[in-house]
């Protein structure tokens, strides 16, 4: 798996904030078929290097290089009819639209794109199946928990066919048993070839789920490795429990 | 030399009105997220108020002055952010716009009711147009002074209001996060209402300097636009910046009066560009301004729409035509006019239901672009002459791709911004069509060829002939119209119902995360623009067969603004909120207006209570329009939903429906008048759901409804108190209950949660010992 091809990799990113440094000189890399993670302790600069890889936020320096392409000044569309797609930290919902509705419109979107006679409606039948909504696919997309609503938005990502799927805490405000479901569907969609990076507070999950994993903190990426090699870094320790208590 | 210092100084003073007209909306802006349309209005209030009080009441000119600063002012801001735009948060940017508008359109009819349009009044200088001092040969008036002088003052006095006061830093700090505020303790609520005071006695002070300025005249309509190119200035701050706000008020003041200055005199319509020049300013300025940053920003906003299927709309689209035709029985040949013109509004106001509805832009200018396919119609499918004189379909067609065209250029430099300079921009081209196509009255050569764009500023637009439908025919034009409407309202539906329609609601929504799954933003907004300008022309068209001689009258801006106040008032979502806000805004007024003129003239005695009971129609329909921030879905969401409870007793509605059709057979025998049966017809609707749950109670309430309505026992009160499942459960097993009870639980509770609507974790039992 370690032999698997990059797919995306940044290299110098630098994002400011007035003088605030958020991002400082980042070079992380996210490989096809395997879940790659991206931790740190809140503030660390993980949601802004997420919206430099979609082109939400332009780079104060840097190149970010998509499928062996420059995609640094390429607009977020652009990204993602490239085979990108994302979930959102703060989630981005069509709050006017049903579940299954959001989940189709994606699939609309890429017909659209595309020219390509999709069967939009069977392709959603099959998305709502694997990441398990159909039972609440007729529902208003307001009036489902939280956690599920990340499941919907992850769905939407997948209805465009994408080769890379960045997630932000997909899965704060799911309960055990949906984090349980949400690790396998995952762990499937990596096997069968999809780049997944995740951004996740819940370290178990993550250190289960990836194969690497990169480590911000205050904008700086103090370490990148395996589960292991991360777990027994001094710096990482140090990040998340403070260096008096290792002291 | 002196000439170009002459013009260098009324350059100056104009700008320095503008900047004072400016700040004042970009103060407001800033700390409460809303533009406010009606800016330019407050200020010509204020003008009016201070001519009655210095001129008419003959008040000193200071006490005046102070009167309209200190108190008149502040108040009006202070009420107008405490009763109206405090209720504006969770809206949609649409609707903080519309109740802005309906403002505007308030004052307007306000300031008509009390100064009556018809007298001429003029606003004089301070210390008279006499009183002057002459530096090297140029005259400068002391009004002039004044005006530099005050503009200067607010320059520097908000410049350290918001750098150095705290209470500046609390009026930006509003905007950015209110909870945040009010978590350290202050009251976002107070800074604003504080920012909507100055902003208003900034607009009252602008009126009052600008008005003789401009000339003097007293003029609702003409000083109302006049205060609105001043958004052109404040759009050169990015409505954030002050300083650049002033750079922009003098480029824009110096650029009017050297216009008029050097421009040579045979171009004529030099003085229609200067009176466009700050809509075409606010063009070129969209133009330049940075794109911006995409961000993720769904909230759930209070608006609510359903989208019926294709099937219930066809339903509907019959159902309004047969009612068309038969209303038509009922009413006299006088009126058909009126009600044709009503269709042909509720065919422009289904513009703005596809494009504010269904994809959150807004056009504040529907008219005007009704107006330019008029034009292209006139010019290209007129044949015959005289009585026999028809439009052709070529015409029609031509008109409304012009329409169309005309639409994507407009649109273009504002699809990259927020929806609020999309509607600018749209009021721009209103302002641009008013001022400069319309006045094209005259025969000129465009590249070799002569030809007047509005000849003799009076159109005689001939009806329709396509095949047999000849629109000559008052019952064939009426019902044509209808039958346009309907289908178009089916279409629109059925557009809604596409993938087109669910990228359109994703784009409203989420406008990040529909560019996140490869959605062309711009490409889309342009589409649904010319679509909706498309349908805006071919109502502009019917509107002018309709009138068969318009003239640039018919096409102001007011009207394009109560279209969209009244489609929004509807209910924007809704075909249906597009046929009210049409219907209401080309014939609704003219009748009602009408109706009253002909009563004063039957019974001369009561003329004055006609009068009266006539111009608060006008000023009434506008406070409905700023009862939208209570009710932003519209009155269409609330009718819906009353009758969709129905359903369960449609015995309720058979009786309504043949109530109606008795009512109807009363007025076909003129046992009732018309006004009666319509009356009768909508009370009756309206009361229907009430009226239902009043007489089937039993069909028509939910449990928990009925169980509140039987009256409980004394002694059972208090014991009475729902309780969450986890208690029962308790019960279930401290009682030795079987677990089977215990699972069916939960799925109880789930089917009386639905009830409650709310989540089933949260469900509770109400249990009566």
């Amino acid at each position: 798996m370690s032999l698997s091809e990059v797919l995306l990799e940044t290299s110098g990113v630098v994002v400011r904030f007035g003088g605030n440094t958020a991002v400082s000189d980042v070079g992380i890399d996210v490989r096809a078929g395997a879940v790659t993670g991206l931790i740190g302790p809140n503030g660390a600069g993980k949601t802004t290097l997420y919206n430099c890889i979609t082109g939400m936020q332009r780079p104060n320096a840097g190149r970010i290089v998509f499928d062996g392409r420059d995609i640094t000044r390429l607009s977020p569309g652009a990204r993602a009819r490239m085979g990108m797609a994302r979930t959102f930290q703060r989630l981005e919902l069509f709050l006017s639209l049903s579940v299954r509705d959001n989940v189709r419109v994606a699939g609309d979107i890429v017909r659209a794109n595309t020219r390509r006679r999709v069967d939009v409606e069977a392709e959603t039948d099959r998305v709502l199946e694997l990441t398990g909504l159909t039972d609440i696919a007729h529902l208003d997309v307001s009036d489902i928990p939280t956690g599920r609503a990340r499941v919907v938005e992850v769905a939407r990502a997948l209805m465009t066919q994408p080769r890379l799927l960045l997630l932000d805490e997909p899965a704060s405000g799911q309960t055990e048993q949906e984090t349980e479901l949400f690790a396998q569907l995952l762990q499937g969609l990596a096997d069968d070839g999809l780049a997944v990076c995740l951004v996740e507070h819940d370290l178990p999950l993550v250190m289960r789920l990836c194969s690497r994993i990169h480590v911000l903190d205050h904008g700086v990426l103090i370490a990148s490795g395996t589960p292991a090699e991360v777990q027994a870094s001094p710096a990482v320790v140090e990040a998340y429990i403070g260096a008096e208590v290792v002291a | 030399m002196t000439l170009f210092m002459t013009f260098t100084v009324l350059g100056l003073v104009l700008g320095a009105v503008y900047a004072i007209a400016a700040s004042g909306l970009v103060l407001t802006y800033n700390t409460s997220g809303i533009f406010n349309f009606a800016h330019g209005a407050q200020a010509m209030i204020g003008a009016f108020l201070y001519y009655q009080l210095q001129a008419v009441w003959g008040v000193p000119t200071i006490v005046s002055v102070a009167l309209m600063l200190l108190v008149v002012g502040p108040l009006m801001g202070f009420l107008l952010h405490r009763f109206v735009m405090g209720g504006l948060r969770d809206t949609a940017e649409v609707t903080k716009i519309v109740v802005t508008v309906a403002i505007l359109l308030g004052f307007v009819a306000l300031s008509q009711w009390a100064w009556d349009p018809q007298e001429a009044r003029m606003s004089k200088m301070f210390f008279g147009a006499d009183s002057y001092v002459t530096v090297r040969g140029v005259t400068i008036r002391y009004h002039e002074i004044i005006c530099l002088l005050a503009a200067a003052g607010i320059a520097v006095g908000l410049r350290l209001l918001f750098t150095r006061s705290r209470m500046g830093v609390l009026m930006r700090a509003t905007v950015d996060d209110p909870d945040l505020l009010r978590l350290n303790g202050h009251d976002p609520e107070r800074v604003a209402g504080l920012a909507w005071a100055l902003g208003s006695t900034l607009a009252v002070l602008a009126g009052i300097l600008i008005t003789p300025v401009a000339g003097g005249a007293l003029e609702a309509n003409a000083l109302t636009l006049l205060v609105i190119d001043a958004f052109a200035a404040a759009l050169f701050g990015r409505l954030r910046s002050i300083p650049r706000t002033f750079v922009g008020a003098m480029v824009l003041g110096l650029t009017s009066t050297y216009l008029v200055a050097y421009a040579p005199s045979e171009w004529t319509w030099v003085t229609n560009l200067r009176d466009a020049l700050p809509m075409i300013v606010l063009f070129v300025v969209l133009l330049v301004l940075p794109q911006d940053r995409l961000r993720g920003a769904a909230v759930r906003t209070r608006e609510r729409y359903e989208v019926p299927t294709v099937r219930r709309a066809a339903v509907w689209a019959v159902v309004m035509v047969v009612a068309t035709v038969a209303f038509r029985q009922l009413i006299d040949d006088s009126s058909v006019g009126t009600l044709i013109l009503g269709l042909s509004f509720a065919i422009i106001a289904l513009s703005l239901t596809v494009l504010t509805g269904y994809a959150g832009e807004l056009n504040l200018a529907p008219v005007s672009f009704g107006a330019i396919a008029t034009i292209v119609a006139f010019h290209s499918g007129i044949s015959g002459t005289g009585l026999a004189a028809r439009m052709n379909l070529v015409g029609l067609v031509a008109g409304v791709l012009a329409a169309a065209v005309t639409g994507a250029l407009v649109a273009l430099p504002a699809l990259r911004l927020r929806g609020l300079y999309l509607a600018l921009a749209t009021l721009a081209f209103g302002g641009f069509v008013s001022s400069m196509v319309l006045r094209e009255t005259q025969t000129r050569s465009w590249f070799g060829h002569d030809f007047a764009i509005f000849p003799n500023g009076n159109l005689i637009v001939s009806p329709l002939a396509v095949g047999p439908l000849d629109f000559a025919d008052q019952n064939t034009f009426l019902y044509s119209a209808a039958a346009v409407f309907a289908v178009l309202g089916v279409g629109v539906v059925a557009l809604r119902n596409s993938g087109y329609g669910r990228r359109l609601a994703a784009m409203k929504d989420s406008p990040a995360a529909a560019a996140m799954l490869g959605q062309r933003l711009v490409r889309l907004k342009l589409s649904v623009f010319m679509v909706s300008t498309a349908i805006a022309g071919l109502g502009g068209i019917f509107m002018s067969m309709a009138l068969t001689s318009v003239t640039s009258e018919h096409f102001v801006y007011v009207l394009s603004l109560s279209l969209v106040m009244l489609t929004v008032v509807g209910g924007i979502g809704y075909v249906s909120g597009a046929l009210f806000g049409g219907l209401l805004a080309g014939g609704g007024f003219t009748l009602v207006v009408g109706t009253f003129n002909e009563l004063s003239i039957e019974h001369p005695v009561h003329a004055e209570t006609f009068g009266i009971l006539s111009h608060s129609f006008l000023v009434m329909t506008a406070l409905v329009g700023i009862g939208v921030a209570q009710n932003p879905s519209g009155n269409f969401f609330e009718i819906f939903h009353g009758q969709r409870t129905l359903a369960r007793a449609p015995e309720v509605r058979y009786t309504a429906l043949a109530v109606t059709v008795l009512l109807y057979l009363l007025a076909y025998a003129e046992v009732i008048g018309t006004w009666t049966f319509g009356i009768l017809v909508v009370v009756l609707w309206q009361a229907l759901p009430a009226l239902g749950r009043a007489l089937r109670p039993d069909r028509l309430l939910s449990q928990d409804e009925l169980a509140a309505r039987a009256a409980t026992p004394l002694e059972l009160l208090g014991v009475d108190t729902p309780y969450p499942d986890r208690l029962g459960e308790r019960l279930d097993r401290e009682l030795g209950l079987p677990a089977r009870h215990r699972q069916v639980t939960p799925v109880q509770s789930v089917v009386i949660a639905a009830d409650h609507s709310s989540r089933p974790e949260e469900g509770v039992r109400h249990v009566t010992v």
